[in-house]
């Protein structure tokens, strides 16, 4: 793996920065763009960083997201200083949010987050604890069936 | 990928360009360059949107539309005016008035667009009310907008609505009821739009979703103005045509950014117009963000066709003349809604062909180069001094760096390094 080309780059996400929330899985959009990744991953992609994003943005005082390009995969990693997921089977459930009622107006917090992170990415993986942080881990395949 | 021909509707008048930054630095896809003290468009990036003629102070940014003197080729003129000429001689000139000056002026038959515009309002409905697709769908009137989301937003393609816009699906009818009526020649009939905008010469000259545009050019508002005005003026009594029209406001407001979505009933639709706001939506959507919304509605130029690069009016104006007319002609719609389905159950709105992606060239074709390109992209980005003055020929320093990972700059030709460099050697 070591003389293969690889990108990465780290972007920080602030906690309760509604204004700029979004930026970062843009910038990630856009670098994938002029790398010439298959139109439909990208999308893919900026689906799961944004709601990683969000997440973060929603729940979290301050975030790092990493992203990883190399010619076989994607990988990204979103891991945040914040209040951690207590049971994590039901936060994976469709429908499930503990979002508040101010993030509910905003139209955030429909309960689709994670599902949606998990459905969009080719492996995924989340570790997180109570008054910690949370972790996710989301890689992408370039050459699988998907693109 | 096989570069296909880039036809545009904008050039630069080499004598007139004095290569100040104006163009470049509005140009919402990078797409222009100073070199040699000249604005240079990259045929490739370019979308037509017309920015650069809006902010160019020097007239050196020429636009390419269909003259007058180009009408003589054809034997049998038709004009198919946008709605948008309505709303560009006062609040006291109806349309049916410019409709006759028009005529009177150099053609053989006028056309009011704004009848089709209702028609292609019920059209979406009967699409809207069937989609089972990703949602939202996306209007596909403007054709800046097509071009924008086939090369920023391939992914987003297959939501564009596969319905034509109204001044093509007015050509292809009037022409043949044309033909049938005064029994003229197919080939002898030129259909003219008369249009706000230069980006309509592309979608007919290179039309993205029909194998030939039905439209035979387009002469801009700008070109044809002072004749109707003068003609307008010297009228005695008010010109009046001789079929009154059956034309609602529902039409005439598609003049207006919302104009489209406002005649669809119970759909949620969101309206957009100019071409920032219309790229932070699509990116919205490309997010996943929007997905609750039935119909997005946008227009690339500001407040919608009334803000095009090639009216007469101000746009605020324009658009209170709008909505007066709106007014006055009322929000109910003429066409009945079952003639409307019947024909589009007979596809006369349809697309021939599908909007096919278009993405701008990757850094290089082969993956692991492009990998390698965007990590000195990123390295020469870091150097540079951040603050977009455009000295170098590039917009800003981030497309610099670009440029220079693509191997088409020298990082030299940045003001800042070179005389840091300089500095260093003395």
């Amino acid at each position: 793996m070591r003389d293969k080309a690889a990108f990465e780059q780290v972007f920080k996400i602030k906690g309760g920065d509604f204004i700029n929330a979004g930026e970062s899985s843009i910038r990630i959009r856009n670098i994938l763009k002029d790398i010439g990744i298959d139109a439909n991953i990208i999308r893919r992609v900026a689906i799961a960083a944004y709601e990683a994003e969000m997440n973060v943005v929603m729940y979290a005082q301050r975030g790092l997201m990493k992203v990883v390009i190399n010619p076989e995969q994607i990988f990204l990693r979103v891991e945040d200083k914040g209040q951690g997921i207590e049971d994590i089977e039901l936060a994976m459930r469709p429908g499930f949010s503990t979002a508040t009622e101010e993030m509910r107006e905003r139209g955030f917090g429909a309960g689709m987050g994670l599902p949606n992170i998990k459905r969009n990415s080719d492996h995924f993986s989340i570790r997180s604890s109570v008054g910690q942080g949370t972790k996710l881990e989301m890689i992408f395949e370039l050459n699988g069936e998907n693109g | 990928m096989a570069r296909s021909v880039f036809f545009h509707s904008v050039k630069i008048d080499k004598k007139k360009c004095i290569g100040c930054v104006r163009c470049m630095k509005g140009c919402p896809t990078k797409a222009i360059r100073v070199k040699n003290g000249k604005a240079i468009i990259n045929k490739e990036r370019c979308i037509d949107c017309g920015e650069c003629l809006r902010v160019c102070q020097y007239n050196a940014v020429v636009p390419i539309t269909t003259s007058s003197a180009d009408l003589n080729k054809f034997r049998y003129r038709v004009a198919v005016p946008s709605p948008v000429l309505y709303s560009q001689f006062g609040q006291h000139i109806m349309p049916n008035e410019i409709l006759s000056v028009l005529k009177e002026l150099r053609f053989d038959f006028v056309y009011d667009e704004a009848l089709m515009c209702e028609m292609t309002s019920g059209a979406i409905e009967e699409y809207l009310d069937d989609n089972k697709g990703p949602k939202p769908v996306i209007s596909s009137t403007c054709p800046v907008v097509v071009r924008l989301i086939q090369r920023l937003f391939p992914s987003l393609c297959n939501r564009i609505i596969p319905i034509e816009p109204p001044r093509e699906i007015a050509a292809k009818n009037l022409r043949v009821e044309i033909s049938n009526k005064y029994k003229v020649k197919k080939e002898d009939i030129g259909i003219i739009h008369i249009t706000p905008c230069a980006a309509k010469m592309v979608s007919i000259n290179h039309p993205e979703t029909l194998q030939k545009s039905y439209l035979d050019g387009a002469l801009s508002i700008q070109d044809i103005y002072n004749e109707i005005m003068m003609k307008l003026k010297k009228a005695e009594k008010p010109y009046i045509l001789e079929a009154q029209r059956q034309v609602s406001g529902i039409g005439i407001g598609w003049a207006i950014a919302g104009g489209e979505t406002r005649g669809l009933k119970y759909f949620h639709s969101v309206s957009v117009s100019g071409v920032y706001d219309t790229i932070k939506i699509l990116e919205d959507v490309e997010a996943g963000r929007l997905d609750n919304i039935e119909y997005l509605g946008c227009l690339i130029c500001p407040d919608g066709c009334i803000g095009g690069p090639l009216t007469v009016e101000n746009r605020f104006m324009a658009k209170s003349n709008v909505l007066r007319l709106i007014k006055t002609f009322g929000g109910k719609r003429r066409v009945t809604a079952h003639f409307v389905k019947k024909l589009y159950q007979q596809r006369f709105f349809s697309f021939e062909a599908s909007v096919k992606p278009k993405p701008f060239s990757p850094l290089d074709i082969n993956r692991e180069k492009a990998i390698r390109k965007m990590k000195l992209l990123e390295k020469t980005f870091g150097k540079l001094p951040h603050i977009d003055c455009g000295v170098c020929g590039a917009p800003d320093c981030r497309t610099f760096a670009e440029d220079v990972a693509r191997g088409e700059a020298k990082i030299s030709d940045c003001l800042f390094i070179k005389t840091r460099k300089g500095r260093n050697e003395k």
